[in-house]
């Protein structure tokens, strides 16, 4: 009571008179002191009773209005109705329902311009293979070149025309108003500049277009950059032998390869021709032909990986590694030159501490081989050590392993960093009236000391055409978007001896036009833009200037039909390659002997390119090939360096060049130099969409126009610890190399089983001797009396890319899940190809492994499922019924392999808020496979629609089903024919052969589970002493 | 003791009631099997067509319309310009046949309602039982006699089954017949 009365005297206290509401209470009026002490006035709720109010409460009105709802909707609806069939109104002549059509096309999906074959269903575009005619990739095609596919359909795509408005804003306009503004732009330029900035064109059409361009517009400039190039390696090769480019390599005649810093399995010329070639030096049916692969590379690569012999060099010290190589040749009398006599092999072996037998033996297999080897050097490398290897290849003789039947052929020439340089300052000095991205993003690709996007403000207007939003859209004034790969026409040179072709498989999805139809509509030869205006041109163009030269007896009608049914055309071309090494050149190897503290090495990322893929999810959810991260990329460092710099992975590192810096995450990589950071760009990404956005970090600020040897070598970097960390994520941690327990695990439990050739040589059933005699089982050996599918896996061929993986979501519906989902291990992939490192971390030997499920006979994960969801099928796989399953993961736990995967959510819906549900997506899903929901568990199945498709054209033809009917998207995909598929019961077919190949296993065959998978053993061609 | 009312209700009332809502639910159930099944549905559609016309009368083959059905999974409806192939001269004047000119000249689609489904998870393949010398009947009913097309048999997995199983007896014309595979992929993938 007291407590009352003290807060009541407490309130009626003189309130401050310095402020004041009103005079009663300036005068303390006590009726408003009173009040001031309750929230509303007495009498505020009068004349108001809740009584007077209507019975119905606003819940039973929601009731009544949800239940009436219901009611209407279930009196309305007939429930039988299955809705409706809608057939063409003119059936076009090519299409059956349910049956695929393939048109074949080109891929622009990065310069090299392989052929494509596109798998449609009804008008759609849903998978893409390679050409099997085209003969650059032989129907193969790379991860990217597949996963383009979801480019097309990316909801982000851009679907009219944008022009920026005074507050900084796009407004969408049509094509109509900004065909008009631009043209007056372009026809006011006077003696102003116009400048075409775009990557490497390929298509000679494309090109004369530009011509055309050029002579409409007074003053044109074209500009041709590519982020990745072999400008050095051609321009070494034209001081080294006169004129032209670096030729193509017989890589299938090599018996020695050493490639130094050179990942031409990976990132480094066409993967897919390289990876075909090499392979063939690896079949087990022709041991005698048998390659050797060496190695010199600063972080371990693709190509790395699959080494006989690898030994880990910081790229700067390759030339003195090369000259000291020339040297200890000559020493062995294999040239004459003094040049080199200042190099010394041992001094230099001593100074890097590098394994004196790996030398040893390079050194003797290089003499033995004369002729027959071939020495690579990564096109990232400077000039004197390109020419230096020139040099090295003239005294070994191994310029026979230069290709003389075709040779590359850029249609246009990269421009020179003084050109863009010029560029820079005419735009700094306002005479640029216009600049067009003509399909290229400079704002985020041009070296950073240009200074690209700060000039570009002084442009009279800045238009971008583009398939979607980038960098250099978001700064233009224009954004004019163009078709995709698979809606446009076109045609491709890049070799000599043919020409590929481009055609549309889809109409435009939205209200793009095509690239090259916008540059003509300008120029008003051929009047305004429709759909037909460049294809006119290109037929024009083909019958006019190709079609002639090519000889054919047939009319051009009937010639350009079938050259679009093969999507290439053969012309008879000679190749020039200069043979007459020029020795002047080597004046140029001066002697380079000071080495920085930190190197930085530059390289194209494998999954997203020079970042044109950043915003598929597809390349994105890739596992590196070597690292296996996904979703990013990191700084790669030696275990050493690490230790040094007082790091672990995910710490970020600051790397500093001059001006700039990058913090960035540490990712330590076996077999990495000491010393030396390499970093994959492509990534960083600021203007990609919702998936490439901010993924990763943007490396190419220390890309300079200056550059002291290289522009991808980066030397003298300072490297400091940052601070923080940044979370990487991997589908495959690496086991600890100290601890004994672990220590090269997969190689006791025989996961990983290999030999060396001589091995092989001396006892080719030495597998078959390691591998455990038939196991009892308590389960009765079922009667498999017609097809029974197997797979059998080269591992000699296998050379871990991983496109396989691509192949595979596309085939069958996998979804993307996204960086946090990969983190907690539930990325969906059916596929994966484990890496394993045995041997000390500093030079460790690789082995992949392909892992899929293994369609055991006796499947674990069959006996567990409580509603028989997954159970065997008579033609031996081990089926998945989606439909069936109820989500308990108890297959999953109880398999060995561990190749389920289950959808903890719907996928679709959950990556990046249900960008895959987008309605634009559906139409990538193949239709023949279900498309699964949370709580599901899905696996591989051979791709069965591919095997009841099989099964029904034999139907339908009434004859026996064959193993040979069937490939699968892994098979079709592989570029080294790794992957071989059948019939098992089929002794006589090829496939058999693998099968029942002495060096064939199971993986983890002591479970006596009997896979269908079989192994077969990699076998590496070591010297005989260390077999 | 006295009995109550619970009591009462408990011995004669409450058996009583379950007993009758059983009954009433089984009889139901299999009552209306067929028609929760879709048997019997016999929709109206856009355009009056009688399948007893072209296909009984006129004996038009199956196929001249449905041309996929030996070749692919789906038999597929015809396009609205296989009909023209003979109503651009035949039949002019007749008010359906003016409304599938409409449909023809503006290029509309013909929306017919559609009658057989099977779940999306089930990959029913038309082709390979044509091939095998199923009849369209078998599965579709008397077509010929149908003037207006309704559901003949369920479609229902115990169905399919039911044939796979004894092929023998419920196609007793086809001598060579094998048995139809019974493993789940062969139609769930």
């Amino acid at each position: 009571m007291s407590q009352d009365k003290l807060e009541s005297n407490e309130n009626i206290k003189q309130p401050d008179s310095n402020y004041w509401r009103s005079f009663n209470e300036l005068y303390n009026d006590p009726v408003f002191i009173e009040n001031s002490k309750h929230e509303f006035y007495n009498g505020v709720t009068d004349g108001f009773s809740p009584n007077e109010l209507s019975g119905l409460s606003r819940r039973k009105f929601l009731a009544l209005l949800g239940a009436s709802a219901a009611l209407a909707g279930a009196g309305c609806a007939d429930y039988r109705d299955k809705g409706e069939i809608i057939p063409y109104n003119q059936k076009p002549e090519e299409v059956t329902l349910g049956k695929p059509t393939y048109y074949a096309s080109t891929c622009t999906g990065c310069s090299l311009s392989c052929g494509i074959l596109i798998k449609t269903r009804e008008g759609r575009p849903i998978k893409i293979d390679g050409n099997p005619d085209h003969p650059v990739n032989q129907g193969k095609i790379c991860a990217k070149g597949q996963a383009n596919i979801l480019n097309l359909y990316d909801p982000e795509r851009l679907s009219t025309p944008l022009r920026r408005n005074n507050l900084g804003y796009f407004d969408n306009i049509s094509w109509e108003i900004a065909d008009k503004e631009i043209l007056n732009k372009l026809n006011q330029a006077g003696d102003k500049e116009i400048a075409i900035i775009t990557n490497q064109i390929t298509s000679p059409s494309g090109l004369k277009i530009i011509e055309e361009f050029k002579s409409k517009f007074s003053k044109v400039n074209v500009y041709t950059y590519d982020l990745f190039n072999n400008s050095i390696k051609d321009s070494a090769w034209a001081k080294s032998y006169g004129s032209g480019k670096f030729p193509l390599i017989q890589w299938d005649a090599a018996k020695v390869v050493l490639s130094l810093e050179g990942d031409f399995l990976g990132v480094d010329g066409n993967k897919i021709e390289n990876a075909r070639l090499f392979s063939q030096g690896r079949d087990i049916d022709a041991i005698e032909k048998f390659n050797r692969l060496y190695v010199v590379e600063g972080n371990m690569s693709l190509t790395g990986m699959n080494a006989d012999y690898r030994m880990r060099l910081r790229p700067d010290a390759q030339y003195e590694f090369v000259m000291c190589l020339i040297n200890e040749l000559s020493k062995r009398g294999i040239s004459s030159s003094i040049i080199t006599s200042q190099y010394s092999l041992q001094d230099f072996a001593k100074r890097f501490s590098l394994p004196g037998k790996f030398l040893n033996h390079l050194v003797n297999d290089l003499i033995a081989n004369r002729g027959k080897a071939i020495v690579y050097s990564g096109s990232t490398l400077p000039e004197n050590v390109h020419i230096a290897v020139n040099y090295l290849n003239e005294i070994l003789g191994n310029t026979s392993l230069y290709r003389k039947d075709s040779t590359i052929q850029q249609a246009m020439d990269l421009s020179l960093t003084d050109y863009l340089k010029n560029l820079i300052s005419s735009l700094d000095d306002g005479k640029v009236a216009a600049v067009i991205h003509y399909d290229s993003n400079p704002a985020y690709h041009l070296p950073s000391d240009l200074n690209y996007r700060k000039a570009l403000s002084k442009a009279g207007v800045v238009i971008t055409l583009t398939v979607s939003e980038n960098e250099s859209s978001a700064i233009s004034d224009y954004v004019l978007p163009i078709h995709h790969n698979f809606e446009s026409w076109g045609d491709a040179k890049t070799r000599s001896g043919f020409y590929s072709l481009l055609q549309p498989v889809i109409s435009p999805i939205t209200d793009t036009r095509q690239k090259e139809g916008i540059l003509l509509s300008w120029t008003g030869i051929a009047g305004s833009y429709d759909e037909t205006l460049y294809h006119k041109y290109l037929l024009n163009n083909w019958e006019k200037n190709i079609y002639p030269g090519l000889n054919s007896k047939m009319s051009f009608q009937q010639f350009w039909n079938s050259a679009l049914h093969d999507g290439i055309v053969l012309v008879d071309e000679k190749v020039n390659i200069s043979t007459e090494f020029i020795s002047s050149s080597l004046n140029e190897l001066k002697p380079v002997n000071k080495y920085s503290d930190y190197v930085l090495v530059l390289k194209e990322s494998f999954a997203l390119g020079d970042g044109r893929f950043a915003n598929n999810g597809f390349m994105q959810e890739l596992p590196h090939p070597v690292s296996k991260v996904t979703w990013d990329n990191y700084a790669a460092i030696s275990e050493q360096t690490s230790k040094e710099l007082n790091v672990k992975n995910n710490d970020l590192i600051e790397v500093k060049s001059g001006n700039n810096k990058l913090n960035i995450p540490v990712f330590i990589q076996p077999g990495c130099a000491d010393r030396m950071i390499e970093i994959e760009l492509g990534y960083g990404r600021e203007k990609a969409g919702v998936v490439g956005s901010s993924v990763g970090f943007n490396a190419n600020s220390f890309i300079k126009s200056q550059f002291s040897v290289s522009p991808w070598i980066i030397e003298g970097v300072s490297v400091t610890k940052a601070g923080g960390t940044y979370n990487l994520v991997s589908t495959q941690e690496h086991h600890a190399f100290d601890i004994e327990r672990v220590q090269d695990l997969h190689k006791k439990r025989h996961i990983i089983q290999e030999g060396t050739l001589e091995t092989y040589k001396k006892n080719p059933k030495f597998i078959q001797d390691n591998r455990k005699h038939e196991l009892e089982s308590v389960y009765k050996p079922f009667p498999y009396d017609g097809v029974k599918w197997g797979m059998a896996i080269d591992m000699n061929k296998c050379i871990g890319c991983g496109e396989c993986i691509v192949a595979c979501n596309v085939e069958n519906n996998v979804p993307i899940v996204g960086k946090d989902q990969v983190e907690k291990g539930r990325e969906m992939h059916w596929l994966r190809v484990d890496r394993y490192y045995s041997g000390t971390i500093n030079e460790p030997s690789v082995s992949t492994q392909i892992m899929l499920c293994q369609q055991c006979d006796q499947a674990p994960c069959e006996n567990v499922c409580p509603v028989v969801a997954t159970n065997h099928s008579p033609d031996g796989l081990n089926q998945m019924v989606y439909n069936r399953c109820v989500g308990t993961r108890y297959c999953s736990n109880n398999c060995p392999y561990k190749v389920r995967r289950f959808n903890y959510f719907n996928f679709r819906d959950h990556f990046r808020d249900g960008y895959q549900e987008q309605p634009l997506l559906a139409l990538l899903n193949n239709p023949e496979v279900t498309v699964r929901s949370r709580g599901v568990m899905e696996k591989c199945t051979f791709c069965l629609q591919r095997i009841s498709d099989a099964r029904s054209d034999a139907i339908r033809e009434n004859r026996p089903l064959k193993g040979s009917d069937v490939t699968t998207a892994c098979q079709d995909s592989c570029s080294t024919n790794a992957i071989k598929f059948g019939d098992i019961n089929d002794l006589e077919s090829d496939f058999s052969k693998f099968r029942n190949h002495e060096l064939g296993y199971y993986v983890l065959e002591e479970l006596n589970v009997k896979p269908n998978v079989t192994y077969l053993a990699r076998l590496r061609n070591t010297h005989s002493e260390e077999a | 003791m006295k009995n109550s009312l619970l009591d009462y209700i408990l011995r004669a009332r409450l058996p009583v009631t379950i007993f009758i809502i059983i009954a009433s639910f089984t009889l139901t159930y299999f009552a209306s099997r067929a028609e929760r099944d879709g048997v019997g549905y016999t929709p109206d559609q856009p355009i009056n067509y009688s399948h007893k016309l072209h296909a009984g009368e006129m004996k038009i083959d199956c196929q001249y319309c449905h041309v996929a059905v030996e070749k692919s999974r789906h038999a597929m409806v015809p396009a609205v310009a296989t009909c023209m192939n003979c109503h651009s001269v035949a039949r002019k004047d007749k008010p359906d046949i003016i409304k599938l000119k409409e449909y023809y000249d503006e290029g509309k689609p013909l929306r017919w309602k559609r009658i057989h489904r099977v779940p999306d998870y089930a990959y029913f393949n038309h082709s390979v039982h044509v091939n095998k010398g199923i009849d369209c009947t078998a599965c579709h009913g008397e077509i010929t006699k149908m003037e207006k097309v309704g559901q003949m048999n369920s479609f229902t997995m115990g169905s399919c089954l039911n044939c796979h199983r004894n092929p023998h007896e419920k196609l007793p014309e086809l001598k060579n017949v094998n048995l139809g595979p019974e493993y789940c992929s062969a139609c769930h993938r």
